[in-house]
């Protein structure tokens, strides 16, 4: 059996023009869905959520639980189940009770207004989270006056505590949002089984900071480098510009097909990008060396020639490969949770340009290269009527 | 078949042996209720015979989201930390008035001649109140005057003025202004996540998650295996922050005879003491509030032994630390010359941190310097000569072997990591389920099985007895790569379960490269030994070249990734090691068996 015929050639490099194009625009395309729009779908491993720890009181277990927070309309739901203690659970969600900076504003100066008489507000600031309003006042003052005030200004308030020294009026206001509205939500779904107020609810910090997305960044550079120092080392230094573009075409695209499609950035996808890297590397330097092989073997052919003939015997082995690869990641797709879902998916992108880029990227570069700037010192020897057909045209 | 034939068989076997062994004992730890089998290709209830689990103790854990594990809340004490910025502006502040009040000038202020020093603390004293606050008392008007909002402004402008709280107008009160407290505490807590992390990767491969909020800090660590729970929480709550402070070994401190001591604290030597850690808490608590100049502080340090327990005193030390924990470059365990049985951990200091030492050394020669771990004395050896080259080592307190030896990697681990801005103090522990329910498992686990399943069937179909020998190797691939992570004691995870089974599809790839070889051979007319030959020599430069660009992006990803990048460039470069292995090495002995062995004239590729 034979998905592409012995002897097959297929004039690859007459489609690199348009082809290319295609591929410029979607890298630029790529870049604009990162920074322009939609722009990244964060998840809670990089933008943070909420965090509270229910207690039911009926029985219930993760899995339903789970299911109940989906069905109610929060997205991912992680629902750890405490040991040792039964029908309680810790709920994280990426959803969290901002208020947005301009009510924020109006709040402020509604509030402060309100608290000019009797122990003006010297500070007045809501937490990271948007969960909490920090006060703090030049003199004491009763916590009902202050949660009066506050409703007034427009927020809805849970509790008010006093904290830090008592010289210095400082004040901590929780205010009600998404874990009541979860608490009142799943109350509603579950009836006499649902849960008890929540026993905390908190803001929870993103667990991928700054740090880890400039040790990728860092790594990814690295990695373009010593890659294109031992393709130079090993092949020439002309095939070392095409193997790092075509990386960083991948790359992108995947990144930005993702991102478009609006699936949740979390560390997982910066670990499946990295894949995409290592994969993209070897089908490009695959091809590469049958080109180098071919260069050796077909004297007299130009380059142009020899990146057809090697593409296309080298056709079936990508055909497979690439094709089992998907399919071992299809599965996955059909399978699998959200999270692991949002991997398969990104993988397969990745896999799919990156075939495409190792024909239409990384070898037309280097023959561009070769034709441009390496004219004296070709890669190829050319047949003496080909030298001159150049020289007269 | 040639004897190098037999060598490469023996070889080959004995892999496999090896890697079936070392996995053996994590089948049942992976699986204790056999639930991750069903519709897999991991056996059922594969328990190892107790000499194996022995042997290879090594075991693949499962992942936070497949088992749970222990989740740690910390609470970051944010106001030790504000407090001790506000003492360094305090230190400073001297010098600054005294500049502000032309006692100094600009060039003086960092190293006064201590005349005029005298002349400053006679027209201001500096006051430290509260945990964010500086009082300034002169002795006049018009310099308490010079130290206005301008003043500050341009000096200390993370500083207000707070009029309310000072007493007459000789005095001057300023205190953090409420967005700078804000501030400090979010940096104390970012940099306690991050100085974490790195301990934590310091630790290996575990994949805990480290995440901050407000002033709390949650550690999740997979598994349930106490020992490794308690390595862990006595490596993140230890603040490591290490000082090196000179002694003041007169007695100026000592509490007169009148004081009462509190229960097992004795005066001998001129000195305190206390036996045992009871006793060693009660001094600590005891001399915390002994009245003591601003410039100089007190510490428990270990004196030796007596009785089989451990002797502590009173160090009398000046305040003013030049040198600490952060001018560390590297810390390591040593043996003692002397005492070989000893650990110490010896400390190379940064290129700045050796200049400081250096000059510390010299200023002091014939004093004692104390090195102070976490407010601690760790030892007080006298200085003898200036020391230069940057070198110093922390010897030990008590102990014996191999807590010793722990107690010495702990420290490397925590000192390299940098010390934790603030203490930490545990706040709530508990003990939480997986993340995802025992269905997504299974789901995932199948969806391994039909991916993997798919390859296997298609390359029998296709290459026929060539894609047969591809599909052992695949398999062996799963085993080996599956027995180095038993040995790396790797956690697996959901998406690690992906990442397997997508690392078995790449592994493919070097059997097709070869097979598509030898089948374009046997097209060009050449004998089956022959394409076999020629398929293995022209296929390997591009496998060999392919996997080691892939493994060059795994070692830099190493070098540079921190958490699950790390832990994911260990999975790739595994994987590319044991798929070389398995796609070159191993699939060459079996058709060259084929070919030579059986000479077979004919060799079935599709």
């Amino acid at each position: 059996m034979e998905f592409v015929k012995p002897g097959t050639y297929i004039d690859f490099m007459r489609w690199s023009r348009p082809v290319i194009t295609v591929s410029l625009t979607l890298v630029v395309l790529s870049i604009l869905s990162l920074v322009v729009w939609p722009k990244a779908n964060l998840g809670t491993d990089f933008a943070g959520g909420t965090e509270m720890q229910l207690k039911f009181r009926g029985n219930i277990n993760s899995e339903e639980l789970r299911a109940a927070l989906d069905d109610l309309g929060y997205s991912r739901p992680d629902v750890l189940a405490v040991q040792g203690k039964r029908n309680e659970f810790i709920v994280r969600v990426s959803e969290i009770s901002s208020i947005p900076v301009s009510r924020q504003r109006t709040i402020e100066a509604n509030a402060t207004r309100a608290f000019a008489e009797g122990g003006r507000a010297t500070e007045f600031n809501f937490s990271q989270g948007g969960d909490k309003i920090l006060l703090r006042f030049a003199a004491a003052r009763e916590a009902a006056d202050i949660e009066s005030v506050l409703e007034r200004a427009g927020v809805d308030v849970r509790a008010v505590a006093p904290y830090g020294a008592a010289e210095e009026f400082r004040y901590e206001v929780q205010l009600v949002g998404i874990g009541d509205e979860i608490v009142a939500k799943l109350s509603e779904r579950l009836g006499s089984r649902g849960p008890e107020p929540a026993l905390r609810v908190e803001w929870v910090g993103p667990r991928a900071g700054e740090q880890l997305r400039d040790a990728a960044i860092k790594a990814l550079l690295y990695t373009l480098a010593f890659i294109m120092v031992y393709v130079a080392f090993r092949f020439d230094l002309r095939f070392a510009p095409g193997a790092i573009l075509s990386l960083a075409h991948d790359v992108l695209i995947t990144l930005g097909i993702y991102v478009l499609l609006q699936r949740e950035v979390a560390i997982s996808t910066v670990a499946s990008l990295l894949t995409v890297l290592g994969f993209s590397i070897n089908d490009t330097i695959v091809v590469y060396d049958r080109i180098r092989e071919n260069m050796q073997r077909e004297r007299g052919k130009s380059l142009r020639e020899i990146i057809n003939l090697s593409t296309s015997q080298m056709l079936s082995r990508n055909i497979i490969t690439q094709g089992l690869v998907v399919a071992c990641i299809v599965p996955f797709i059909v399978l699998g949770t959200p999270a692991v879902q949002d991997i398969a998916l990104s993988l397969a992108i990745g896999v799919l340009v990156g075939t495409y880029s190792s024909i239409y990227i990384a070898a037309p570069v280097t023959e561009w290269l070769d034709r441009r700037f390496f004219r004296a010192t070709s890669l190829v020897k050319q047949a003496p009527r080909a030298k001159t057909a150049e020289a007269s045209a | 078949m040639d004897r190098n034939w037999y060598f490469r068989l023996t070889v080959v076997l004995a892999a496999v042996t090896v890697a079936w062994l070392a996995l053996w004992p994590s089948l049942g730890s992976l699986n204790p209720d056999g639930s991750l089998a069903r519709g897999s290709i991991l056996p059922a209830g594969a328990v190892a015979p107790k000499w194996v689990r022995d042997t290879f103790r090594g075991r693949i854990s499962p992942g936070l989201d497949i088992r749970g594990g222990l989740r740690l809340m910390y609470q970051v004490q944010v106001e030790g930390y504000i407090t001790e910025e506000r003492n360094r502006v305090a230190e400073r502040l001297l010098r600054e008035v005294g500049v502000a009040l032309r006692l100094l000038t600009d060039e003086e202020a960092n190293d006064p001649p201590a005349a005029k020093l005298d002349a400053v603390r006679e027209r201001v004293t500096v006051k430290r109140v509260g945990a964010s606050s500086i009082r300034l008392v002169f002795k006049n008007e018009a310099d308490a005057r010079r130290i206005d909002r301008d003043w500050l402004a341009e000096n200390h402008g993370q500083f207000r003025l707070d009029a309310s709280r000072r007493n007459g107008p000789k005095e001057v009160f300023i205190t953090y202004r409420d967005a700078q407290i804000e501030e400090m505490r979010r940096t104390a807590v970012a940099q306690a996540v991050q100085t974490i992390e790195r301990r934590i990767d310091a630790l290996g491969l575990r994949e805990a998650t480290v995440s901050g909020r407000d002033s709390d800090i949650i550690v999740e660590v997979p598994g349930a295996d106490q020992r490794a729970f308690d390595e862990i929480r006595s490596i993140i709550s230890r603040t490591a922050r290490l000082e090196f402070k000179i002694v003041d070994e007169s007695a100026g401190w000592m509490p007169g005879p009148e004081v009462q001591l509190p229960a097992g604290v004795e005066r001998a030597g001129g000195n305190l003491t206390a036996k045992g850690n009871a006793g060693r808490d009660a001094l600590a608590s005891f001399i915390e509030d002994l009245p003591i100049p601003e410039d100089h502080t007190l510490a428990v340090g270990d004196a030796g032994e007596s009785e089989g327990q451990t002797v502590w005193r009173v160090y009398y030390l000046l305040d003013a630390t030049e040198v600490t924990g952060d001018d560390i470059e590297s810390a390591s365990v040593q043996f003692n010359e002397q005492e070989a049985n000893r650990p110490v951990v010896a400390l190379q200091f940064k290129d700045r941190g050796a200049v400081d030492f250096e000059e510390l050394t010299g200023r002091n020669v014939g004093k004692s310097m104390a090195i102070v771990l976490d407010d601690r004395v760790m030892s007080a050896p006298t200085i003898n000569e200036r020391i230069a080259g940057g070198r110093a080592q922390i010897t030990l307190g008590s102990g014996f072997g191999q807590n010793l030896m722990d107690e010495a990697n702990n420290l490397v681990v925590v000192l390299k990591s940098g010390a934790l801005p603030a203490r930490l103090t545990a706040s709530n522990e508990q003990m939480i389920g997986p993340s995802l329910g025992p269905a997504a498992v299974r789901e995932a686990t199948k969806a391994a099985t039909i991916g993997i399943g798919i390859i296997l069937a298609f390359m029998l179909l296709y290459y026929q007895f060539a894609g047969f020998v591809a599909d052992i190797m695949v398999l062996v691939n799963l085993l080996l790569q599956l027995a180095i992570m038993a040995a790396f004691e790797a956690t697996l995870t959901l998406p690690g379960i992906a990442a397997t089974a997508l690392t078995v599809g790449m592994s493919i790839d070097a059997n097709v490269l070869i097979t598509e070889r030898i089948r374009e051979e046997l097209r060009a007319g050449r004998t089956a030994r022959a394409a076999v030959d020629q398929g293995f020599d022209r296929a390997f430069w591009s496998i060999f070249d392919g996997q080691i660009t892939t493994l060059i992006a795994g070692v830099v990803l190493f070098q540079f990734g921190t958490g699950p990048i790390k832990g994911f460039s260990v999975m790739l470069m595994i994987g590319m090691i044991t798929s070389l292995f398995t796609g070159i090495f191993c699939s060459k002995v079996v058709l060259e068996w084929y070919v030579r062995g059986l000479k077979r004239q004919h060799i079935p590729v599709g």
